[in-house]
């Protein structure tokens, strides 16, 4: 397990997710955090590798040597791998959200955000 | 970066600059990628808008994100850096001592320099004031006439405000006993002059001014709280002082007072010797300082020629006054006249200090090349793992960073421990030293000495240790080490280069001093006393009962069981309160014989003054008993004056006047040093006390020591009046003492600094030996197996570091040749070249640099062949 549980930001969040169904590069993050949230989140490159820094010493994620064929190369990309330990917080996460939604919902909260 | 980069790339690649450089390397291209891709579609897909978002989201992350990178770059770094000093505690402590011994002088040093030579007076625009002074060839200050400083006051176009001054002694009369005080004597304008606002209370009115005005005082912040108790309600109450009750009108602020340090303010009006009509009247009678602030636009130099117009038209008007007297008017900016005699020594002072830091830079950077020696191979392999040589680079100098700051640390703490010292020291040299505090600049500057040491010794290992990590890595063998050792013994030439620099000037500090203590002063200060005293010239106020005072107390005096001789007077050699007088000697014959005007001392003694200081009689006699207010007035000079009068004829039977009175010449006695031992004999002019009393001093010679007598000889002063204040007790040898305590203390301030720098350097040769000789184990094991004897190892040993230690010699040799010139104005009767300074220096560094290698050496001659090849 990774040495610091504190919680994610969103950001870090979105990032966890990107990888957690393959590896990708850093463009393919940004691509995806983008794509997925509908355009909501949109990380710029500082803060992008600002948090695949952090991830990396946390060992969340690692770099991996495994790259695509040559074609579909950049030399200059680094390509992310989700590791286990990552990949619990991720789940860790997942179900802290869950339980507060389900709590909101309990509280008949998330109904009234629904529109009428 | 590729050439065919797009300028936006080329824009965003420069920005991510300000990122630190690890993160750059490990991120930056894959950054560069990103962003390019991020770009195009950007501009594709959402137009122009939504781009400038994207460079504006981009530029505030990165800028946003770059200090915390660097942080946490540098805590990284800062906690290697401590595991790397706890593995290494014998460098670290040898390291951060001998830096914080340099930082703590040179600090302490910086603390005064910037408080007295640096740091603008502690007055409203401090800059503009200046002392005004009237000098005659030969004599500095021969001060002003009230007449004349109403002239200046009326006619000058350059100042704007002038204000007077002089300090006087007073007695204060309280419900113990009584207390002498030190008075300055103002006029209304002093304290807006100089823009100081009162405590409590008020300062002077013009009104206070006027004869017959109601007396008034001002307390000084020490005297309203060491003498009345801090009162709050002390304004308005009165004090006894000569003959009236003062009012209190008010309590000055805690603030360093100039020229003198005084215990209470008083109107002119308030000393009987200024007020007095016949020194208003008189021209001539020449007795305050004077103080301007030059107004806003006018240079020093337009000053001077007004203030030269202006004496020049009351040479004109009053040529009686002025007859052929050389006088000259000048003004110099307040500031340097207070720290003018502070200047060359202080200055002296912090190169030393310097001096000892750059050696100490030195004796670290060297310690630290053989620990970066040792730790090469762990570099090596993590140059080799990527590290990068920029990043070990940053380590190192982060490492000795640590270390200097540790040692300015300690530094700071020895200063603040010496601070006290050193103004206690700077007192003598400056009336500014009550100043000296470490405050923000002086943190500041030990912050910077950290800072430049770290730059000295830090980066010459880091650079060194980045060049051969290179060469390591490439060769992947041991990198060379004759550089380094070429870098190392440079080093320790240089240690002795500057220790050399520093024992040469401690050296002529030293002969310089002993010729100062050499000086003959004319009297045999051995088991004299003297006790100052002052009487209520309210009730003595007559010479008859002046002398009556003086034979009262002569008599008390000789009544104390020790007591082998003694006798009054109005001073003693090298007395701290007496001042010179610049009067006008006539010698019988009138005319030719008025001789220019020249400083005198002029005493009033008693018949047994000679006997009891052992100031030889050379010609006549001394003063009699018989000597009386009623037989004809007598007077007795010094060899000095004696033959400025009349040459290598006999002077006994001759006359001569000082202002009004003829005094036959009974005798000529020899010369002493009044005013210091490094100033010339003086011309002393002795009344006899019978005529002229003026009995403000006792001197006793006794068999017994001064602190089995003071108690006693000051209830003999009190039983011959009660009202007689007794200012101080002390035995003529600490008095010839303490006038040689500023020179004594620089003295040994250098001694200290040239001790330490020669230890420094000592170490410095010693271990740079002991490290070559462990590195040539193997060496000298096959040499030892060979069959070379003892004396030929030690002798190649001993060869490795003396050259080295000659060229350092004859390095300081020059270097002192051309340094030294700048002690000039602090040495007395030496010279910066002398011979046998420079002949002792070199020849103790040699021996000591011989001794300090020979340990290393004999232990290299108890090198087990057997052992040594098994090395490495």
């Amino acid at each position: 397990m990774p040495e610091t549980q504190a919680p994610l930001t969103p950001a870090m969040f979105n990032v966890l997710l990107a990888l957690s169904d393959g590896d990708k590069h850093g463009y393919a993050v940004l691509k995806e955090v983008s794509e997925q949230t509908s355009g909501e989140v949109q990380l710029s490159t500082g803060t992008l590798y600002g948090i695949i820094k952090r991830l990396l010493a946390d060992g969340l994620i690692v770099e991996v040597r495994e790259r695509p064929p040559l074609e579909d190369d950049d030399q200059r990309r680094r390509y992310y791998h989700l590791t286990d330990p990552g990949r619990e917080v991720a789940l860790g996460e997942a179900e802290r959200l869950q339980k507060l939604v389900e709590r909101a919902r309990m509280k008949q909260l998330v109904r009234a955000f629904k529109p009428a | 970066m590729s050439p065919k980069q797009a300028w936006p790339d080329r824009c965003y690649g420069a920005l991510l600059r300000v990122l630190p450089f690890d993160f750059r390397l490990e991120f930056g291209s894959d950054m560069e990628e990103a962003f390019h891709m991020q770009r195009v579609e950007v501009a594709r897909e959402d137009g122009f808008p939504a781009l400038l978002r994207m460079w504006s989201t981009t530029i505030a992350d990165i800028v946003t994100m770059a200090p915390a990178e660097h942080v946490s770059v540098l805590h990284q770094d800062v906690r290697y850096a401590f595991r790397m000093m706890r593995r290494n505690r014998g460098y670290t402590a040898a390291a951060v001592l001998i830096l914080a011994a340099a930082i703590g002088v040179n600090t302490s040093i910086f603390s005064a320099v910037h408080s007295v030579l640096l740091k603008p007076l502690p007055y409203v625009n401090g800059d503009d004031l200046v002392v005004m002074r009237q000098s005659r060839p030969g004599i500095a200050d021969v001060h002003f006439s009230v007449q004349e400083l109403r002239d200046y006051r009326a006619r000058t176009r350059s100042l704007a405000g002038l204000a007077e001054y002089h300090s006087m002694s007073f007695t204060l009369f309280g419900p113990q006993e009584a207390r002498r005080v030190q008075a300055g004597v103002v006029s209304a304008e002093f304290f807006d002059l100089f823009g100081i606002q009162p405590m409590l209370g008020r300062t002077l009115r013009v009104e206070d001014d006027r004869p017959n005005a109601e007396p008034v005082m001002i307390l000084s912040y020490e005297f309203w709280r060491d003498h009345q108790g801090s009162d709050p309600a002390i304004v308005g109450r009165s004090l006894r002082m000569n003959d009236k009750a003062h009012k209190v009108v008010g309590v000055l602020p805690p603030i360093p007072q100039y020229p003198d340090e005084n215990d209470i303010y008083l109107p002119t009006s308030a000393c009987p010797f200024r007020s007095n009509p016949r020194t208003v009247e008189n021209r001539e009678a020449r007795m305050v300082s004077v103080f301007g602030r030059v107004k806003e636009g006018i240079a020093l130099d337009q000053l001077r020629t007004d203030l030269a117009a202006i004496l020049d038209a009351m040479r004109r008007e009053n040529p009686q006054a002025y007859r052929g007297d050389g006088l000259h008017a000048t003004a110099s900016p307040l500031r340097s006249e207070l720290t003018s005699g502070a200047r060359p020594t202080l200055i002296a002072l912090l190169g030393a200090a310097g001096f000892v830091l750059l050696i100490a830079c030195a004796n670290v950077a060297n310690l630290t090349l053989a620990r970066v020696s040792a730790r090469e191979p762990e570099l090596v392999i993590r140059t080799a793992m990527g590290a990068g040589s920029g990043r070990l680079l940053r380590q190192l100098l982060t490492e000795s960073l640590l270390l200097a700051l540790l040692a300015s640390a300690i530094g700071l703490l020895m200063a603040a421990g010496s601070v006290r010292l050193l103004a206690r020291f700077a007192a003598q040299l400056t009336p500014r030293a009550r100043e000296i505090t470490l405050d923000a600049p002086v943190l500041g500057f030990a912050i910077l000495c950290a800072c430049a040491t770290t730059i000295v010794f830090g980066s010459v290992a880091a650079l060194h240790s980045r060049r051969n990590l290179a060469a390591g890595v490439k060769e992947g063998a041991r990198s060379n080490p004759g550089r380094r050792r070429w870098l190392r013994s440079s080093l320790i030439a240089a240690q002795v280069a500057f220790s050399y620099v520093l024992l040469i000037g401690a050296g002529l500090m030293v002969r310089s001093f002993l010729q100062i203590n050499r000086m003959d002063g004319g009297f045999q200060p051995q088991h004299v006393l003297t006790v100052g005293f002052a009487p209520n010239w309210l009730r003595f106020n007559t010479e008859h009962l002046q002398h009556e005072l003086s034979e009262r107390v002569l008599s008390q005096v000789k009544q104390v069981p020790g007591v082998l001789s003694a006798a009054v007077s109005n001073g003693f050699p090298l007395d701290p309160r007496m001042s010179d007088y610049q009067r006008r000697i006539v010698a019988e014959g009138g005319g030719s014989n008025e001789l220019p005007v020249v400083t005198q001392a002029i005493r009033a003694v008693s018949p047994d003054y000679f006997g009891t200081l052992g100031i030889p009689l050379l010609v006549g006699r001394e003063f009699e008993d018989s000597d009386t207010p009623s037989s004809p007035y007598v007077v007795i000079l010094n060899r000095e004056l004696a033959r400025r009068i009349w040459g290598d004829a006999n002077a006994v039977g001759r006359r001569i006047s000082i202002g009004e009175i003829w005094l036959t010449v009974v005798g000529v006695v020899g010369d002493t040093r009044d005013f210091g031992l490094t100033r010339g004999p003086t011309n002393e002019v002795y009344l006899c006390n019978a005529q002229h009393p003026m009995p403000t001093s006792v001197l006793v010679r006794t068999t017994e020591d001064a602190a089995t007598m003071t108690e006693k000889l000051r209830q003999a002063v009190l039983a011959a009046d009660s009202e007689n204040a007794v200012t101080q007790v002390n035995s003529l040898e600490q008095v010839r003492s303490d006038s040689v305590a500023a020179p004594r203390t620089t003295t040994r301030l250098f001694s200290l600094f040239a001790g330490l720098a020669f230890l420094i350097a000592l170490a410095g040769i010693g271990s740079m030996l002991a490290l070559w000789v462990k590195q040539r184990t193997r060496e000298i094991g096959i040499r030892v197996a060979m069959g070379a004897g003892p004396a030929q190892i030690v002798g190649s040993v001993m060869r490795q570091s003396m050259h080295w230690v000659l060229i350092g010699l004859f390095a300081g040799w020059i270097g002192s040749l051309v340094l030294t010139r700048f002690l000039q104005p602090v040495l007395f009767q030496v010279k910066p070249t002398d011979s046998a300074t420079y002949i002792a220096v070199s020849a103790l560094l040699l021996v000591a640099a011989i001794g300090a290698s020979y340990v290393p050496a004999v232990r290299a001659t108890q090198i087990d062949p057997q052992i040594s090849l098994r090395w490495e």
